[in-house]
C-alpha cells in the first residue's frame, strides 16, 4: 500500500469538528459587533455634541455677551471678512481687565501672556475635521445667525458643542437655508426670534437675496 | 539606437519617441499597461508573518479611531500686528537674484510662513510671471539639509561655533591693510552691495575683490567691447521684430529677461495683432526657442560663426547692406566648408533680414565667443536691428573666468593669505584645470559663506551659514537697471547672514545689518523731503519705477574691429567636428542650473523641455552621431578630454547637430544634502578656462553598459484609436498650420476631425451659474515647465524620486507633452532633425468625463460650475478613473509620499489644500481653492465675478499667457472668445468627451518659397475629406 499522501495536507484533521460551533458563534458575533458599531457611529453619542473642554481661563459668555451685551464681533474680528471668526489676542481682554477685575487670580494667564507675548493655549471646542474648508463669512453675510450653529453663546458659562457639526447636518442646511435664514442685520443677536414665520421669512429672504447654498463636493472639500 | 525600418509603416506624423516611432515592444507594453510600475512580481516577496502582523496593526488602529480625534489647542496672539488677520493670506514685493540680475516676485505668506512665489506685474523682467527656478526656490528655504550652524574645521577635526566666535577669530586678518585678503563673491546687481564692496576696498587696499559665476553672459559683454570700446548690456526687443535670427541663443528662456523676451516674441506671433517675427534659429542643440523657430539649422556650436559669417557675406554680397571700412573683413569671407542646408537657412535669413531693415534682431547665445557677438553686434547696427544698448554697470571688472584665474594664479603663488569665499561653490564649480579645491589648501584662513556645508565649505576651515534670499534685507537690478526691491518674509530659520552683512563686518565698518545698509544706500538715490514714504513705496512695489538705466546709442569703434575680425577668422577656420573627434557644448542645466538648486526635489524631478529626463543629466547626441560612434540609446559614454573621464548615459535625440554633444552643468555634486548626492555625472570636470563652453576634440565612446534614465517622455502615451488610421480620419492632438495657409483657410485645423455624430448616452447637466473653461494656446506656449512648478507649489503635489519615476508615478498635475514631428514615410535623415511641438497636458474636465462613468464610489464628480471634482475622502483607490481616462491626467498616490515630512518641509505647504495620503487619486482642479476664495469674496461683496479674477497658479504664471481661465456661460468673458477663434479645437473630439479645456492651435511663420519641410501642411492627404458627419 503506497497510497498518495501528499494531498492529505488540504484536508481539515477529524479533530477540528469540535470548532464547528465555534465559527457559528463567531458569525453571529460578528453580526452583532457590525450592527452595534454601525448603529453607534450615527449615534448623536458620537457626534461630540455637549463637548465642553475646561478651558485655560474660565471665561464665560453668559456674563460677557448675556449680561454686559457686548457683540460677538468685539473679539471674534474676522467672522464677517474671513474663513476665521478669530479667537480674540490678549490685547483684546487686556483693552478692559488692566482696569477692570485687574487682580483676579482667574485672568492670571491673560496676564502672563499679555506681559511675555506667548499665547493663551485655548481649547478649540468646535472642531471640524482638517479636510473641511468652513469659511465664517460666507455664512454671516447671508444671513446665517450665530445661533444657528453655535446655540446660546449668551447663556453658556463654559461654551459647549451644540450641534453634530456632521455632513448631514451641514448638508441639511445648504439644501434647506429658508430654515435659518434671518435679516443680516440680526445675524448676531442671539436671542432673536422672527416675528412671522421662520420658513416665510427665510422663503422670502432667500429669493430677495438670491441665497442658493452649493451642494458641491468642492464647495466644503478641496 | 531602435531600428528605423519601421517608421514607414507605422506612418506617424507626431511621435513622443525614437521607441514610439519604431513601435518597440518596450513601447507597446507601456501604453497597454496603465501602471507599468505594478508589477506583482517585482514586489518584494511578503511572508505570510508579514501580512498577519500589518492586519493586526490595521486591527488596532481601527480600535483607536473609535476615540475622538486629538483635543486642539488654539493660539492666538498675544498682541496681533495691526491690519492681519490671522489664516488670511498676504502678499509681499520682493526679489531673487540669479547670475547678477535680480528678478521680481510676489510672495505668498500664510500666517508669516512664505509658501507660494508668483511673478511682480511691476517689474520688467517678470511682468507677473515667474520661471521654474524662481518658483522652485522657496523650497530650497526650507530645505532640511540646509547649513544650520557655523563650523570651524582644523586638524581634521570638526567644531560648532557661534558667530560671536567667528568674529573674534577673523578680526585681526581683517584688520591691516588688505595685504593677503582676498574675497570672492558672486555677481550681484545690488546697489547696497557695491557699496559695501567699495568700503571694504577703502579700508583694505590691498585687499583683492574677485567675482566669479559659473554661468554669465561676460561673451556678450566682451563681445560689445570689441566693437564699441567698451562694455555694454545688450537688450533684445521681440515685439517689434519681423525677424528674428538666434545663433545658439536661447532668448525665451536662457536670459535673464526670458520672461519678457517670451511675452514679447508671443504677441509679436498673434496671428493678426502680432507683427510676425520670424524666428530663425542656428544651434547646436535643441533649445525653447530652437523647437519654436520657423527655420532651424542643427550646426555644431563651432560652426555656428561660419553661418553668421555666411549671412553676413550675403547681405554685402546680394543684398548690398554696406559695412563699415573696418568691418568690411566680415564680409570677405564665403570660401569656408558649408553644408547646403546651412547655405539655404543663410540665404533665407540674409533675404529677410535685408527685407526688414530696421525691424529685425540678431542674437548670439552666451556661448559663442566675442567675436561672434562683435559681428552680431555689427550687423544690428548696420541693419538699425530692435537691439538696444545701456552701459554695462560695471564695465572694468574682467571676465569671471579671467577673474577666477587671476585669483587661482595667487593662490597658488601663496600670496593669498586669507580667502573669503561669498556664496558660489568653486570648489566645484570653477574650471576644472584651475583646481582651485586642491588650491583651498594653501590658503591659512579660508572662509565660505554658503547655503549649505557644501563641496567648497567641507574644504575651507570656516564654514558661516548664509540667509535665504527670502529672509533678508536687500535690493537688486533687473536685467535693465531698474532697483528692485528685497524684503524678508521670515526671520532667518538658522542664523543665516547675507554676503552683504559679512562683508561689512570685514571692512569693518558700521552698520552691518542688512536692514540699515539697505536704507543708507536707498537714501543716496531717494528724495530727501520723504525718505519714508519714498521707502515705503519701494517696499510695496518691489521696484521703482523710472530707474531704469538710459538707453545709449553706441557707435563702432573702427580701432578695434580689425582684432574682432582676426578673432573671427580663427574661428571660422577650426575644423569641422567629426565623430571621432566630438565637440561637447557643457551648458547650464533648465532646472538645476549651475548646480546651485541640485537638492531641490522640484527642479530635480522637473522633466527637462527636450528629453524629459528626471533626477539625471545625459550626454545628448544626435541620432547619425549614435550610429556613427555605435552608441545606443541609454547606454553609458565615456568622455575623455584632456585626461580626465567622465561617464555619463547617452540620450539620443533628434534634432542635435551631428558630431556635437550637449551636456548639462550641475550634476554629480557630492556635498549637496540628501537630494542631489550623486545625481547625475559632473560635467565640469570638462570645463577648463581656455574652454568653458565648448569642448572640442574629445573622444567619446561607448562602455558597453547600460543605465535607465528616468525620462517621463513615454510616459502617460495618448493611446488614440490605431495608429495607421488616426492620420488620416481623426484630428491630432496637436494641430500646426503656416500662418498663411490659415489666414486663407481658418477652418484649417478642424480639416480632420471625421467621427460618426457624438450622441451621449447620459442627460446633460444644465448650468445657470459660472462654467468654468480654459483655453491653451499652442501658439504661445514655448515648453517653460512654470506652469508645472507653479502648480507643484500651490497643490502640494509630492516630489516621488528616481525610482517612483521610473514606475511612471510622477505626480506633477500638468505634464508638458513633447512631440517630435516628421511627415510619415520618411527616412532616418529627417527624423534626425524633427521637429519639436510642446502641448500642455492635464485634467481638461470633460463635460462628458469618462472617469466620473467607472467610480464605484462617486469619488469623482461634475459640480454646478461645471468642475471635474476629485473627492479624496471618498477615493478607495480602485484606479479606474485613471484606466478609463483618455488624455492619461490622473495621477495615483502609490505611497505616503508626504509621510512624516521634516518640520521646515511642512511650513510651504498650502494650508487651502488637502495633502493627500496613500491611495488616493488625484489631478488637476482647476485650482478650486482660489475659485472658492474669489467665489466667496465676490458673494461677500455683493457682485458678479470679474473676468480674469480668478487666475489658476499656472495661468498665473504663464510668461507668454497662453493659458486662459474663466467662466464659458459669458460670451464676453476672454476664455469665450478664444473658444470663439477659428484655431480652437478640442482634442480626442471624437470620443465625445467634450472637453473643458481647449487648445489653440500652433501657427508657423516661414518664409515664402521655403519649402514645405518640417513645418507643411497640416496633415494627411486632401482625399480622406467629404466624409464629414459631426
Amino acid at each position: 500500500m503506497n497510497e498518495d499522501k501528499s494531498n492529505d495536507i488540504f484536508i481539515f484533521p477529524k479533530w477540528t469538528g469540535v470548532l464547528r460551533p465555534a465559527v457559528a458563534i463567531g458569525a453571529l458575533g460578528g453580526l452583532l459587533y457590525a450592527t452595534v458599531v454601525v448603529a453607534f457611529g450615527f449615534s448623536p453619542l458620537a457626534t461630540d455634541v455637549g463637548y465642553a473642554p475646561v478651558q485655560p481661563v474660565p471665561y464665560s459668555h453668559a456674563l460677557h455677551v448675556g449680561q454686559l451685551g457686548m457683540d460677538c464681533r468685539y473679539c471674534h474680528t474676522g467672522v464677517e471678512e474671513a474663513a476665521n471668526a478669530l479667537i480674540p489676542p490678549s490685547q483684546t481682554c487686556m483693552n478692559c481687565h488692566k482696569a477692570v477685575r485687574a487682580n483676579s487670580e482667574k485672568l492670571i494667564p491673560v496676564f502672563e501672556s499679555y506681559s511675555t507675548g506667548m499665547p493663551v493655549e485655548w481649547i478649540r471646542v468646535h472642531d471640524l475635521p482638517d479636510y473641511v474648508y468652513f469659511n465664517h463669512s460666507a455664512h454671516v453675510r447671508r444671513g446665517v445667525g450665530c445661533v444657528s450653529c453655535h446655540g446660546r453663546i449668551d447663556t453658556m458659562e463654559v461654551v459647549s458643542q451644540q450641534k453634530p457639526l456632521s455632513m448631514g447636518w451641514c448638508l441639511e442646511c445648504h439644501r434647506k437655508p429658508e430654515q435659518h435664514l434671518r435679516p443680516v442685520e440680526f445675524v448676531f443677536q442671539l436671542d432673536w426670534v422672527p416675528e412671522e414665520d421662520q420658513l416665510a421669512l427665510g422663503t422670502r429672504l432667500r429669493e430677495t437675496h438670491d441665497i442658493n447654498p452649493p451642494q458641491d463636493c468642492n464647495t466644503c472639500h478641496r | 539606437m531602435p531600428p528605423m525600418k519601421h517608421d514607414r509603416e507605422t506612418g506617424l506624423t507626431y511621435w513622443r519617441s525614437l521607441d514610439e516611432l519604431a513601435q518597440t515592444p518596450e513601447f507597446q507594453e507601456a501604453v497597454q499597461r496603465e501602471f507599468p510600475g505594478d508589477d506583482w512580481d517585482q514586489l518584494p516577496p511578503a511572508t505570510r508573518r508579514q501580512f498577519l502582523k500589518v492586519m493586526g496593526a490595521s486591527l488596532a488602529m481601527a480600535g483607536l479611531t473609535a476615540c475622538r480625534w486629538p483635543k486642539e489647542e488654539i493660539v492666538p496672539f498675544a498682541h496681533r500686528p495691526e491690519g492681519r488677520t490671522p489664516g488670511v493670506p498676504e502678499h509681499f514685493a520682493t526679489s531673487m537674484e540669479l547670475g547678477g540680475a535680480a528678478l521680481g516676485m510676489v510672495v505668498t505668506s500664510f500666517d508669516g510662513r512664505p509658501i507660494k512665489a508668483e511673478g511682480n506685474r511691476l517689474h520688467p523682467d517678470s511682468l507677473g510671471a515667474l520661471t521654474a527656478i524662481a518658483q522652485a526656490d522657496i523650497l530650497q528655504l526650507y530645505d532640511p539639509d540646509r547649513s544650520r550652524r557655523l563650523l570651524l574645521r582644523e586638524g581634521g577635526q570638526q567644531y560648532v561655533k557661534g558667530w560671536s566666535d567667528f568674529e573674534a577669530a577673523a578680526a585681526e586678518h581683517f584688520a591691516g591693510d588688505g595685504t593677503g585678503v582676498a574675497v570672492l563673491a558672486g555677481s550681484s546687481s545690488s546697489p547696497t552691495r557695491a557699496m559695501v564692496r567699495d568700503r571694504f576696498l577703502e579700508a583694505h587696499p590691498n585687499a583683492g575683490w574677485y567675482e566669479y559665476e559659473p554661468i554669465s553672459r561676460d561673451n556678450e559683454r566682451e563681445g560689445t567691447r570689441l566693437v564699441f570700446g567698451r562694455a555694454f548690456r545688450v537688450h533684445p526687443k521681440l515685439d517689434e521684430a519681423g525677424v528674428v535670427a538666434c545663433f545658439d541663443a536661447d532668448p525665451l528662456f536662457d536670459h535673464p529677461s526670458s520672461l519678457r523676451l517670451a511675452r514679447e516674441f508671443a504677441a509679436a506671433r498673434h496671428p493678426e495683432s502680432g507683427i510676425g517675427a520670424r524666428l530663425y534659429v542656428a544651434e547646436s542643440s535643441y533649445s525653447l526657442t530652437g523647437v519654436r523657430a520657423d527655420h532651424r539649422v542643427a550646426v555644431p556650436s563651432s560652426r555656428v560663426p561660419v553661418v553668421l559669417a555666411r549671412v553676413a557675406h550675403l547681405l554685402v554680397a546680394e543684398h548690398h547692406i554696406e559695412l563699415p571700412a573696418a568691418a568690411a573683413g566680415y564680409a570677405g569671407e564665403a570660401g569656408q566648408e558649408i553644408s547646403e542646408n546651412e547655405v539655404h537657412f543663410a540665404e533665407l535669413l540674409a533675404a529677410d533680414l535685408a527685407k526688414f531693415r530696421g525691424g529685425g534682431a540678431i542674437l548670439v547665445g552666451p556661448r559663442q565667443e566675442p567675436a561672434v557677438h562683435a559681428l552680431a553686434a555689427v550687423l544690428n547696427q548696420v541693419l538699425d536691428s530692435t537691439v538696444g544698448y545701456t552701459t554695462d554697470p560695471d564695465p572694468d571688472r574682467p571676465s569671471h573666468i579671467e577673474a577666477i584665474g587671476e585669483l587661482a594664479a595667487a593662490m597658488a603663488s601663496g600670496s593669498v593669505q586669507t580667502l573669503l569665499v561669498l556664496g558660489g561653490n568653486p570648489a566645484y564649480d570653477a574650471p576644472a584645470d584651475l583646481r582651485f579645491g586642491e588650491l583651498l589648501a594653501k590658503v591659512p584662513l579660508s572662509i565660505h559663506l554658503s547655503l549649505y556645508d557644501d563641496e567648497t565649505s567641507q574644504r575651507c576651515i570656516w564654514h558661516l551659514p548664509r540667509a535665504h534670499g527670502l529672509e533678508v534685507w536687500g535690493d537688486g537690478a533687473a536685467w535693465d537697471g531698474t532697483l528692485t526691491m528685497r524684503q524678508p518674509l521670515i526671520a532667518p530659520l538658522y542664523d543665516g547672514r547675507t554676503a552683504t552683512e559679512v562683508v561689512a563686518f570685514a571692512a569693518g565698518s558700521k552698520p552691518t545689518s542688512g536692514y540699515e545698509l539697505v536704507r543708507e544706500n536707498l537714501r543716496s538715490s531717494a528724495p530727501a523731503a520723504d525718505f519714508e514714504g519714498f521707502w515705503r513705496r519701494a517696499l510695496h512695489d518691489g521696484t521703482v519705477e523710472g530707474t531704469a538705466w538710459d538707453a545709449v546709442q553706441p557707435r563702432l569703434n573702427p580701432g578695434r574691429l580689425a582684432v574682432a575680425v582676426d578673432g573671427l577668422r580663427a574661428l571660422l577656420d577650426a575644423g569641422l567636428p567629426s565623430a571621432d573627434r566630438p565637440e561637447v557644448v557643457v551648458t547650464a542645466d533648465s532646472r538645476i542650473w549651475d548646480g546651485r538648486f541640485a537638492n531641490n526635489g522640484w527642479l530635480q524631478e522637473l522633466p527637462d523641455a527636450l528629453t524629459k529626463v528626471t533626477w539625471d543629466n545625459a550626454l545628448l547626441m544626435s541620432p547619425a552621431t549614435a550610429r556613427e560612434l555605435e552608441i545606443t540609446d541609454g547606454e553609458i559614454a565615456a568622455v575623455e578630454s584632456g585626461g580626465v573621464t567622465v561617464e555619463v548615459p547617452t540620450f539620443v535625440l533628434p534634432g542635435q547637430a551631428r558630431s556635437s554633444m550637449t551636456l548639462a552643468l550641475g550634476y554629480g555634486r557630492s556635498a549637496a544634502g540628501q537630494v542631489g548626492n550623486g545625481v547625475g555625472a559632473d560635467a565640469y570636470q570638462l570645463r577648463t578656462a581656455r574652454a568653458p563652453h565648448v569642448v572640442s576634440g574629445a573622444t567619446v565612446r561607448g562602455t558597453g553598459r547600460s543605465y535607465h534614465l528616468a525620462t517621463t517622455q513615454d510616459h502617460f502615451a495618448i493611446d488614440t484609436a490605431g495608429f495607421k488610421e488616426r492620420n488620416r480620419r481623426v484630428g491630432e492632438l496637436v494641430r500646426e498650420a503656416p500662418l498663411n495657409a490659415y489666414l486663407a483657410n481658418p477652418e484649417v485645423f478642424h480639416e480632420h476631425e471625421h467621427h460618426p455624430p457624438l450622441i451621449s448616452l447620459w442627460k446633460d447637466q444644465e448650468y445657470e451659474g459660472e462654467q468654468w473653461g480654459m483655453a491653451i494656446d499652442l501658439n504661445t506656449c514655448i515648453g517653460c515647465n512654470a506652469c508645472v512648478v507653479a502648480c507643484q507649489a500651490e497643490n502640494n503635489i509630492p516630489v516621488v524620486g528616481r525610482e517612483q519615476v521610473l514606475n511612471q508615478r510622477e505626480m506633477q498635475w500638468i505634464r508638458i507633452d513633447r512631440y517630435f514631428k516628421t511627415e510619415p514615410g520618411l527616412g532616418s535623415a529627417e527624423i534626425d532633425n524633427a521637429d519639436v511641438v510642446f502641448q500642455p497636458m492635464t485634467c481638461v474636465h470633460c463635460e462628458n468625463a469618462p472617469c466620473e462613468q467607472v467610480c464605484p464610489v462617486a469619488a469623482t464628480q461634475h459640480t454646478t460650475d461645471g468642475l471635474n471634482a476629485m473627492v479624496y475622502n471618498r477615493c478607495v483607490g480602485t484606479r479606474y478613473c485613471s484606466n478609463n481616462c483618455p488624455l492619461k491626467v490622473r495621477r495615483f498616490n502609490f505611497f505616503n509620499y508626504h509621510k512624516d515630512p521634516a518640520d521646515t518641509t511642512k511650513m510651504q505647504f498650502n494650508p487651502e489644500v488637502t495633502v493627500r495620503a496613500r491611495g488616493v487619486m488625484e489631478k488637476c482642479t482647476f485650482c478650486v481653492q482660489r475659485i472658492e476664495a474669489v467665489r466667496i469674496g465676490a458673494r461677500n461683496d455683493n457682485r458678479p465675478i470679474a473676468d480674469g479674477e480668478i487666475l489658476p497658479a499656472c495661468a498665473q504664471t504663464c510668461p507668454t499667457k497662453a493659458i486662459t481661465f474663466g467662466n464659458l456661460n459669458d460670451p464676453k468673458s476672454s476664455v469665450s472668445k478664444l473658444r470663439e477663434e477659428k484655431r480652437s479645437y478640442a482634442t480626442l473630439a471624437e470620443l465625445n468627451i467634450r472637453p473643458r479645456a481647449h487648445y489653440l492651435g500652433r501657427l508657423s511663420n516661414r518664409a515664402d518659397g521655403a519649402g514645405p519641410q518640417g513645418h507643411g501642411t497640416p496633415h494627411g492627404e486632401a482625399e480622406s475629406h467629404g466624409k464629414e458627419t459631426a
